[in-house]
């Protein structure tokens, strides 16, 4: 099935039954860029298959990130002990079903992939002291049942408001639906004034479900601590300005802010945390 | 991947007529009014998946229920000796943000389209579109025909209210149709197919808004059924007009008075009929407007635009 589509494969992975973790760079919070590179430390996730990007971004320059030029990358790894295949890739910005299609090939065909859990962030407007709720959006039935165990909101109703799109996470939701492959989208709302940095408890909120899930064993310690360090910056923040304070008691009260605010609070959260680094 | 025929219908020499979003959707409302109009059965569509983002998700309780894309669908009605196949598509299969087609998506859905006419012994194709102008939104719209031979042209110049592109001024006979209303008519002439395309005037200064025009969909369809002797009551776009005239006017309110006063005098504007070119008049002789007051007009339009853009 995949003859023909650009991809490499560099190995034949040893799986029997794996479940694929798909995770996009860019996202709110850098959620699922984040969580991959999580699982390929914790699990020694070896690279063994990519996807070209010639077909699928727009090659009209490079992108630059913290001082580098970046190249879109839409990579496989896999943790054979763990029966575990991660995807992390630059969300394509064409032939979106050709591309989609291509990760489900490599999944079905060299990894025996039965199972797929999708990592998605969403914009939440709410403090990051509230806790933070996994929401999922499943293909079947039978994946909402065996969700059944875990604590998730699994009653979700959304429909496309006008003028927007689906998001990728659901166009690969209902193609892998078409091969009958059980699957998640995972969502974990996150603060709004943490979407361009990190948020820490987001990545462990989706990090604690797949541990349990898939039976990973990741000592979260030294995540835990790092939840712990971003917790007491951004206490930090609050302390030193009244503003930033008052924003964020605010939200605690469910209260709305302003456009402006907003936005002040965003710049104003990001330029301390960097301060910080 | 490609077409779906949910059944094969008997055809005795089938017109196409196809058509797109585009400027004013005035192409797509004719072509899908008068598909209303005919009744006509829906028999395939062409698989969006390769050509399409979905447009929207359905969740129910935390599952997926449906995924839905533009829908590119033909349909056929029996008419007397003079069959018809429509072929509405929802969205051009356009890239990277843009409105129209272009590029090898376009060029395979025209050849997709092409390929259902061709099998149903089809010979030729009708398309439609906008043709933006300095008319004014009072003034019944013309329609620029556009053939992919020459051997047409004479048949072009029998119908009422149509003019070919030697006859817009300045044009000489040259112009582009943009996005897969365009397409469609070369891939036919490649594949031997008779093409015309129609399109509906449409104010210059209405291009860039959200609103349909109904009344250019209207002056294109009494070209069609001219084209296809058949008879059709319209009163149904005379309605979708009115609804849409007042919004226009709305709008047209908006307008600094300085420039109003300008595209004001657009009403005024004259064409001769075709008989009249034909007894080799001028092409199009224009009213009490000037061909300086015309550009000046453009320009304005153009800063007024641009202004609002900005958000001034």
């Amino acid at each position: 099935m995949s003859q023909g589509y650009p991809m490499k494969i560099y190995r034949e992975p040893d799986l029997r039954q794996s479940s694929l973790v798909l995770g996009w760079s860019e996202d709110a919070g850098n959620l699922g860029r984040k969580v991959t590179d999580y699982l390929n430390l914790k699990l020694k996730g070896q690279e063994f298959a990519e996807i070209e990007s010639r077909d699928f971004f727009p090659m009209g320059g490079v992108a630059i990130k913290d001082n580098l030029a970046r190249f879109p990358e839409s990579k496989f790894y896999t943790c054979s002990e763990y029966e575990l295949v991660i995807f992390q890739s630059d969300p394509p910005g064409a032939e979106w079903y050709k591309f989609l299609n291509s990760v489900l090939d490599v999944a079905e065909e060299h990894c025996q992939v039965k199972e797929l859990y999708i990592i998605g962030a969403m914009i939440s407007f709410s403090a990051h002291t509230t806790p933070r709720e996994l929401l999922t959006v499943v293909n079947s039935p039978e994946m909402k049942e065996i969700l059944s165990q875990y604590d998730l909101n699994r009653e979700m109703d959304y429909q496309t408001a006008p003028g927007e799109r689906p998001t990728l996470n659901s166009f690969l939701l209902w193609i892998a639906k078409g091969r009958s492959i059980p699957g998640v989208s995972l969502w974990v709302p996150v603060p709004f004034y943490l979407a361009a940095v990190e948020d820490a408890q987001a990545q462990k909120r989706v990090l604690s479900l797949l541990n349990k899930r898939l039976d990973l064993k990741i000592d979260f310690s030294d995540l835990d601590q790092k939840i712990r360090e971003q917790n007491e910056k951004l206490a930090l923040a609050r302390s030193r300005f009244p503003q930033i304070n008052d924003c964020i008691n605010r939200l605690e009260s469910n209260l709305m802010l302003s456009e402006e605010e907003n936005g002040e609070l965003i710049k104003n959260i990001e330029d301390f945390l960097r301060e910080g680094d | 991947m490609g077409i779906r025929l949910y059944q094969e219908p008997q055809l005795e020499n089938p017109i196409l007529i196809a058509s797109w979003p585009g400027i004013g959707n005035i192409g797509i409302i004719a072509a899908d009014t008068l598909r209303g109009i005919l009744g006509a059965e829906e028999f395939g569509e062409i698989e969006p998946w390769d050509f399409f983002y979905p447009r929207r998700v359905l969740i129910k309780k935390g599952v997926l229920e449906h995924l839905e894309f533009p829908s590119s669908k033909f349909y056929f009605r029996r008419i007397e000796g003079k069959d018809i196949i429509f072929f509405i598509g929802e969205e051009q299969p356009a890239e990277g943000g843009r409105m129209y087609a272009e590029g090898k998506k376009a060029y395979h859905m025209a050849n997709l389209v092409l390929d259902v006419a061709e099998k149903f012994k089809c010979r030729r194709v009708y398309t439609s579109g906008a043709a933006v102008s300095l008319t004014h939104h009072t003034a019944k719209p013309r329609v620029w025909a556009v053939p992919n031979s020459e051997s047409l042209i004479p048949e072009i110049i029998r119908y009422g209210n149509t003019v070919l592109m030697s006859d817009i001024e300045g044009r000489g006979g040259q112009g582009n149709i943009t996005g897969l209303n365009g397409l469609l008519l070369g891939v036919a002439k490649k594949r031997g197919l008779e093409g015309i395309c129609l399109m509906g005037e449409i104010p210059v200064y209405l291009q860039g808004l959200p609103l349909s025009y109904p009344k250019a969909s209207k002056s294109v369809l009494e070209v069609l059924t001219y084209s296809l002797k058949i008879e059709v009551n319209l009163d149904k776009l005379d309605e979708l007009d009115q609804k849409v005239q007042q919004r226009i006017e709305e709008f047209y309110q908006q307008i600094p008075l300085e420039i109003r006063g300008q595209l004001d005098r657009l009403k005024h504007v004259t064409y001769l009929p075709a008989e009249a070119w034909q007894a080799g008049a001028q092409p199009a002789e224009p009213g009490p407007i000037t061909e300086e007051e015309k550009k000046r007009i453009m320009e304005d339009v153009e800063k007024f635009f641009k202004k609002r853009g900005e958000g001034g």
